[in-house]
């Protein structure tokens, strides 16, 4: 939509809920490098949800949902899932259909969207939790990615199901107890990121949500590159406080602990050649641009 | 199977769709009024009188009306806003459908998932829908009928709602105003709005009154 | 009741379109329902099931059709490729298992498009879990479902089982007899199930083999024609692409009595999606000249059925009226929304009713006995099943037990 559309009827503005006036006036849609350096300064896309307090989750959220790059013309695919708790409260059309399906109706999505709108650019995102990307709907995810289908795969890596009560999932860690693992999970961590690899994304990157640069930098290469190359999956860790027993405040803490060097959630990223061609473009007009309004502001002080 | 009436509540702990009990929806040109197929005019008749008789009678426009996203809508949201006017009739907007936490404004806003709330809360005992998508209608007018005593009426732009104790189909800018004259015309023949009197929820941010818009 | 609806004009009031007159990419002009089935000569083809369905679609102006191989629909599904490659259809792959394709296929509803796809037997039940989900939803998508055995050991043949597991799907639900039916179903079936007051989706089925792998004469459209486009922004929920209001919109929450709702809401939704199939009347009634049809409605004696059940009880029937045996028949079009009224009525002075089917356990009989109140009437059988065939001589022979005549055993 362009952000025009996203406006209220004069007649009726008065009588529309503040929340709403807020949104067209002071959200972000439509806005050049809009990042999550806008967080506190503007209207998020996101209201209040019903997340656990603390869980990483919420915060996750909002810098994927600052960082988009066209969030106007964006159609988000969840799944079952704590995530879809918060899903009602994003200003981005939104789809819940089943657990595990994401990638099929994203797909299916993506198609019918590129049919409908050939002339204009609509993003699509998924973003599932960890048992709905790499249990039931490995199956999904994986051939999404076989067949290019050119939309960005979001991961919340929890390592469990969290939505109904803490049950083991294949992204666990080895030797964790919980439930239905009752002696410790006997498997390894599944390792999507390298079967993404694999399986056809152009641009894979795993990560925790504890560094808002980071998370805005993948969100815009991943959403770029799936626009015009292919699929994309990013997976971040969003852990789970309550099942894992910690407080509301530890989530960061937890975050930062697992992301040291040798820890489960080390930064890492892959890259095919033509992906990394197309981010070395943005970044290049990123900093021309910055470079110019440098320049620009110069000229303006001289004068 | 005889004519299942829709009329205002509380009919059940669930009552039945009207669909289900073999009321059809109006035909081009009609409406329909407790489930009983009428020419259209005669409908309109009705919903202006109802609105005059009610005590709270409230307009609940819905998306999309109250989003410009295209020139239609904008002509329709004037159109309401003539029509409120002309009562005048409260107008509380459906905004959006999602179930809200932690909860709802029922002064500020109707929810398809509570409508109740809102009804209760501002004693509304006539009211009508326009502009919400039929869905979303279709369950706030079951909900209501189920639990309140609100006489529930619906202007849709598509075939009409079984479910409402009054409905007219394809509401155009036209139909709205002819509503609007309906009303006009009642008042003019001496019809006195028993309206009690309300504020109209009203919000105009700090950087609109700043524009001087 | 509020109103009668009547076949007698057969004419729909459906929504209109701004592109109605307008040619689509491959120089159809989309055609006003009315006209497009009763206003345009058609051209008479002696063509497979398989053909029909391909050449219903070819009119049908369909955006995205996803594609699975299983007999006995994996043909019809390969031909609309082709018209993909033609350029007749917007968007076309294979998916990867029937419960991902019927995904894929809710996935280009949610955003807007008509879509179409095939399935049968196993691949229906496979898909099972996005039937409700569709309907839920209020995705108008139409799949085809070409009946076939469900149960181990596997079986490709006929066999309307599958059909019984579909009924409270909240689908629309029609069980095409004849070739010509499978065309008209499909092409009317887009047009009904999409109407605002409806929209929901709509599985036309056929009995896999006898009507997919058998040619029959088929009165088509020809090609410079077609349906109207789907407008999903007169949809009864918003089109999740980001062109429409309200901005915050999320298909679909969970609506549970624990997230601060109304402890009704979900039975409404409920009820709603049943409401829709039941509007659907309105439009299908005069659109397939009523949900049922009625050959010698006032004998004594009775055959109803659906599918081709009914091609083989007419057979028999004039078998039977070669012995002074005098039957009628009804046919039944629609199984969802069910015909209650029109069976009832049809069935009021009949002293036995049979009904016959192509599956094991009688589910349409089991149907038809809810609804009519001296139900002992109703003798549920002939049954085949697995891809037996149901040859005329087998109804014969029900029918004359039934009566206390004699009868020579069948030997095969
Ligand atoms: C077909 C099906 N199977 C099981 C469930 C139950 N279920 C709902 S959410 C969920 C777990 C979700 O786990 P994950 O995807 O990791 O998301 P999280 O809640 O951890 O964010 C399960 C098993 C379901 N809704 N549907
Ligand atoms: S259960 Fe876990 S993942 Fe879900 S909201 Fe609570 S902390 Fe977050
Ligand atoms: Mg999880």
């Amino acid at each position: 939509m362009s952000a025009e559309k996203i406006k209220i009827c004069e007649d009726l503005y008065d009588i529309m809920p503040p929340e709403y006036q807020d949104i067209v006036e002071n959200a972000t849609y439509g806005k050049e490098g809009r990042g999550w350096k806008d967080i506190g300064e503007s209207k998020e896309l996101i209201e209040q949800h019903s997340l656990c307090a603390g869980c990483p989750e919420s915060i996750a959220f909002r810098y994927i949902l600052a960082s988009l790059p066209a969030p106007e013309d964006t159609v988000f695919v969840g799944s079952t899932g704590c995530t879809s708790l918060v899903f009602p409260m994003v200003a981005v059309h939104n789809i819940h259909s089943l657990f595990g399906n994401q990638n099929a109706i994203a797909t299916g999505l993506k198609r019918a969207l590129m049919v409908r709108h050939p002339d204009k650019v609509k993003d699509v995102v998924v973003l599932a939790g960890d048992g709905a990307t790499v249990d039931i709907g490995l199956d999904m995810t994986m051939q999404s990615w076989f067949r290019q289908e050119k939309f960005t795969t979001i991961c919340f890596d929890n390592e469990l199901y969290a939505n109904t009560g803490g049950q083991e999932s294949g992204l666990m860690q080895k030797g964790f107890v919980s439930k239905m693992a009752p002696v410790g999970k006997l498997f390894d961590k599944v390792r999507l990121p390298e079967i993404a690899r694999e399986a056809g994304c152009h641009y894979v990157v795993m990560m925790t949500s504890s560094k808002p640069n980071r998370v805005e930098k993948a969100i815009r290469n991943a959403v770029h590159v799936a626009r015009e190359i292919g699929p994309t999956y990013i997976q971040i860790y969003t852990p789970c406080i309550l099942e894992i027993g910690k407080q509301s405040m530890e989530g960061l803490d937890e975050m930062k602990d697992s992301e040291g060097i040798g820890g489960r959630f080390t930064y890492k990223e892959y890259v095919t050649d033509a992906a990394a061609a197309l981010i070395k473009e943005m970044d290049d007009a990123e900093k021309a641009a910055k470079k110019a309004a440098r320049e620009k502001a110069k000229a303006a002080a001289k004068a | 199977m005889d004519l299942y009436k829709v009329s205002p509540g509380p009919e059940s702990f669930l009552p039945p769709a009207a669909a289900k009990m073999g009321n059809v929806l109006p035909d081009p040109g009609q409406g329909h009024i407790g489930g009983t197929i009428v020419p259209e005019e005669e409908a309109m008749e009705m919903a202006a009188r109802k609105f005059l008789e009610g005590k709270v009678p409230t307009i609940f426009p819905g998306p999309l009306v109250l989003w410009h996203w295209n020139e239609k809508a904008a002509k329709k949201a004037k159109a309401i806003r003539a029509l409120a006017d002309a009562g005048p009739f409260r107008l509380i907007p459906m905004a959006d459908y999602r179930p809200k936490y932690p909860k709802i404004n029922p002064e500020v806003e109707i929810n398809p998932n509570h409508p109740n709330l809102t009804i209760w809360h501002n004693e509304i005992d006539v009211c009508i829908f326009v502009g919400v998508h039929c869905h979303q209608a279709n369950l706030s007018l079951k909900i209501i009928r189920g639990g309140t005593d609100c006489y529930t009426m619906a202007m849709c732009a598509q075939a009409g709602h079984e479910d409402a104790c009054l409905s007219f189909r394809d509401a155009t800018v036209e139909k709205i105003e002819r509503l609007t004259w309906w009303v006009n015309k009642l008042k003019a023949e001496g019809v006195k709005s028993q309206a009690k009197e309300f504020t109209q929820f009203k919000h105009i941010p700090k950087w609109r009154e700043a524009e001087g818009n | 009741m509020n109103k009668k609806v009547i076949p007698e004009d057969r004419k729909i009031i459906s929504s209109t379109h701004v592109k109605i007159g307008q040619k689509n990419q491959k120089d159809q002009v989309h055609t006003e329902p009315n006209e497009f089935f009763y206003g345009v000569e058609r051209i008479t083809k002696f063509f497979t099931g398989s053909e029909v369905i391909q050449s219903a679609i070819k009119v049908s102006h369909c955006d995205v059709m996803v594609a699975y191989p299983i007999t006995p629909q994996s043909e019809a599904a390969a031909l609309i490729g082709e018209l993909f490659a033609d350029g007749y259809i917007g968007d076309y792959f294979r998916g990867e298992s029937e419960f991902a394709v019927m995904g894929q296929c809710a996935g280009a509803a949610f955003g807007g498009a008509r879509v179409f796809t095939t399935t049968a037997g196993p691949g229906t039940l496979r898909a099972m879990e996005n039937f409700p989900m569709w309907a839920g939803s209020r995705l108008p998508i139409q799949v085809c479902v070409t009946c076939r055995g469900v149960n181990s050991p596997l079986s490709i043949q006929p066999d309307t089982l599958e059909m019984s597991y579909l009924l409270e799907t909240g689908m629309l639900i029609w069980h095409a007899e004849t070739a010509q039916d499978l065309y008209d179903f499909i092409l009317k079936g887009f047009i009904v199930a999409e109407q605002p007051d409806v929209h929901v989706p709509i599985a036309v089925c056929c009995d896999g083999f006898f009507v997919t792998h058998t040619k029959d004469t088929v009165d088509i459209l020809p090609d410079d024609v077609c349906l109207p486009p789907y407008d999903p922004y007169k949809s009864p929920v918003p089109c999740m692409d980001m062109e429409c209001p309200p901005v915050r919109m999320m298909r679909d929450p969970f609506i549970m009595k624990s997230n601060y709702i109304h402890y009704a809401t979900h039975a409404s939704w409920q009820q709603e999606i049943h409401a829709a199939v039941e509007r659907s009347r309105k439009h299908t009634i005069p659109f397939l000249d009523g949900l049922i049809d009625i050959e010698n409605g006032d004998r004594d004696i009775l055959i109803i059925g659906s599918g081709t059940a009914v091609s083989q009880s007419r057979e028999a029937i004039r078998l039977l009226e070669l012995e002074g045996i005098k039957v009628g028949l009804i046919k039944i079009k629609t199984i969802r929304p069910f015909p209650h009224e029109e069976v009832r009525e049809a069935l009021k002075n009949a002293k036995t009713v049979f009904v016959p089917e192509f599956n094991i356990v009688g589910w349409l009989a089991r149907e038809i006995k809810a609804i009519v109140p001296d139900n002992d009437k109703i003798i549920a059988g002939p049954h085949v099943a697995g891809g037996m065939t149901m040859p005329s001589e087998v109804i014969v022979v029900e029918v004359k037990t039934a009566l206390g005549l004699n009868v020579e055993k069948i030997k095969m």
